[in-house]
């Protein structure tokens, strides 16, 4: 998806300004001439003027959104799809079914995605899980939830 | 030379020289996994260290830093990915020269420039630690605050393509650093009432985000999916080091000393170090505009200067106890653990025991070139394997990578918000690059500033009244100067479209 430079140089303008208004309204450090809103609003007024420069010097004619060619094939805005609601459904459901099923379970569904044969996904998303299990958990102790399999394994 | 000897016997322990060598494999993996970071990997050696005498737990953390330091390049070069902040500055770079069937120059030249950038930081360290730590201590709030507005405009030079674009995307980074509660009045900015936001984002699962979690997206997005980047083998990745050795004797010299003054800085480490000597390299170049195709002069400076900083960073540690970063933070604890209480009296106290510890950095980083051509030989395998089964475990390491930084999934989370970020900011013609150091540096910016205000009660011109802060602001704003001038000249060149 490709943003017109005066489409985008008009957003971060506006963005600019609402930054801007935010970091005004921020209460001030007590007995300081400056407090949390500078940055803000320093922030803010830098992309406003980028912002505003961006969208002056920009080609007015073309068009605010080009859909690029992927977004319209199928197969490869599924792909797309699938990585992103890989990752949203470890965030939601990580705590509650735990890293080795989810891993197991997300690696051969991307797998099979992507066009990889069913027995050939299974097969090396076991592995996969099972070093990154031994790697982070075990080896680096880094506290990966246990989910349905609290207790069972090691 | 009763010291040099009493060291030497020390190194040479086959206990000692064994657990060197455990710390380069761990050093390696640990440094080529994106999320991990040099200082996590130490942090984790800290309760085994406990049962070691002094001499083998500091061997170990030497070793396992200038590994991992090094290791960043590794994924960095092969998939654009870099597996740690150290090497993000010149991931673009590498990869961009893998594309073009430069990959072995790419890493050897990662390989033989660390080992070049380490030595010369540790022979500074050896004959120059008291006087730089000195200097260095001399550094206030003024001069980082220079140092960092510095450090940001290499940002904008590093980018390739709109310089405006550059610094919209450097803003972008300036913008989420100011998110949290990690400012000088405490107060929960942009937060909207979320605990996790209002600890602030961290900058590793952004950096995954952007870099890896995008890359993801750019190949499942292709149809020509299963199609790896071109990696010729040739003849090996040591041909034409010397050559370039030969050819870039100032940006090698200038990444070591860079990498060594920044190390130095309390507070400044690794990831700077790099950004400026990537920055300066470009800066200085005569074939500019041949950054960002696939050219290795900045791997040449950025890659001395990070593992010149693994050294840098241990002059204030050792000579007074001042960490220079989080690596030396974790060393100068373990030390105090040891009954060794870093500073002056140190190098009187245990000369032998520093001598040694000399000694090894001298060895680690001699052992990269072994370590480091075995762990590329193994490595640029995984261009054998098809992207369709790649991906979806690289996206896994992500996910436990921005894990274990905050072991929840918040930091999966905001690893996925950037990824789309990044995804969005590359089709749009953004480099991601200068957001990245926006994050790094904008909480150092912020907070150096405000101390700076409050020393002087308010009034500007504080910021030029010290020498070497004036002489820096003035250089500053002499580069920013440049920056404005040729953008001009630029714009009244090429007017814009009617």
């Amino acid at each position: 998806m490709r943003i017109s430079d005066f489409a985008a140089g008009c957003a971060f303008a506006l963005f600019g300004l609402a930054l801007l208004g935010y970091g005004y309204f921020l209460p001030p450090m007590p007995g300081q001439r400056y407090g949390a809103g500078l940055f803000p609003m320093l922030l803010g007024a830098s992309f406003f003027v980028c912002g505003a420069l961006m969208a002056w010097r920009a080609e007015t004619r073309s068009p605010a959104v080009t859909v690029a060619p992927w977004v319209t094939d199928r197969k490869l805005a599924g792909n797309f799809a699938w990585v992103l609601a890989s990752i949203i459904v470890y965030v939601v459901l990580d705590e509650r079914i735990g890293f080795i099923p989810l891993s197991l379970v997300l690696l051969v569904a991307l797998f099979w995605r992507l066009g990889v044969p069913l027995v050939k996904s299974i097969v090396i998303a076991a592995l996969s899980t099972t070093f990154l299990y031994i790697a982070f958990a075990r080896f680096l102790r880094v506290p990966l939830p246990r989910g349905l399999l609290e207790g069972i394994v090691w | 030379m009763d010291v040099l000897i009493a060291a030497f016997k020390l190194v040479a322990d086959p206990y000692v020289l064994f657990l060197i060598l455990a710390a380069s494999a761990y050093g390696l993996f640990v440094g080529a996994v994106p999320g991990l970071t040099a200082a996590m990997a130490i942090a984790l050696l800290v309760p085994v260290t406990f049962f070691m005498p002094p001499v083998p737990a500091l061997a170990v953390i030497v070793t396992t830093a200038a590994m991992a330091i090094f290791a960043g390049d590794i994924p960095g070069a092969l998939l654009r990915i870099p597996g740690t902040p150290a090497s993000a500055a010149y991931a673009d770079e590498a990869y961009a020269m893998t594309k073009k069937g430069e990959g072995e120059v790419a890493l050897g030249a990662g390989v033989v420039f660390s080992v070049i950038g380490g030595i010369f930081g540790t022979i500074v360290l050896v004959t120059a630690a008291p006087a730089l730590a000195e200097v260095a201590l001399n550094f206030s709030s003024f001069e980082y605050f220079w140092l960092v507005c510095l450090g940001l405009t290499c940002g904008v030079f590093i980018a390739r393509g709109s310089q405006l674009k550059s610094v919209l995307s450097l803003l972008l980074g300036l913008f989420v650093a100011t998110i949290g509660m990690e400012n000088p009045a405490a107060f929960p900015r942009l937060s909207f009432g979320s605990i996790e936001l209002q600890a602030g984002i961290d900058m590793i699962p952004a950096m995954v985000g952007m870099f890896a979690i995008a890359e993801i997206l750019r190949v499942v997005s292709q149809s020509s999916i299963g199609l790896p980047p071109a990696y010729r083998p040739g003849r090996g990745i040591f041909a034409g080091q010397w050559t370039l050795v030969k050819k870039y004797p100032k940006q090698w010299l200038r990444g070591s000393a860079i990498g060594t003054l920044v190390g130095a800085l309390p507070g400044a480490g690794c990831d700077i170090a790099a950004w400026m000597a990537y920055g300066s390299s470009k800066r200085f170049s005569k074939e500019r505009e041949k950054f960002g195709t696939g050219h290795v002069e900045g791997i040449v400076e950025a890659g001395a200067a990070n593992n010149a900083s693994v050294s840098g960073d241990w002059i204030p540690a050792l000579v007074f106890g001042i960490p220079g970063d989080s690596i030396t933070a974790i060393v100068i604890g373990v030390l105090y653990l040891k009954n060794l209480n870093p500073g002056p009296m140190i190098f009187q106290q245990q000369p032998e025991l520093v001598t040694a510890v000399f000694m090894v950095f001298f060895l680690a980083n001699l052992l990269l070139l072994p370590f480091g051509w075995l762990a590329i030989k193994w490595s640029v395998h995984i261009l054998r394997v098809p992207r369709p089964i790649l991906m979806p475990i690289i996206m896994m390491f992500c996910i436990v990578g921005a894990f274990a930084i905050t072991n929840s999934a918040f930091a999966v989370g905001i690893m996925l918000a950037f990824g789309i970020a990044g995804f969005l900011m590359e089709e749009n013609g953004f480099p991601v690059a200068p957001a990245i150091l926006g994050i790094v540096l904008g909480p150092m910016l912020e907070n150096n500033f405000f101390s700076c205000m409050l020393k002087t009660d308010g009034a500007i011109l504080g910021f030029f009244q010290r020498p070497i802060a004036g002489g820096l602001g003035i250089a500053t704003l002499a580069v920013w100067g440049a920056i404005l001038w040729y953008t001009l000249r630029h714009d009244t060149r090429n007017p814009r479209p009617a």
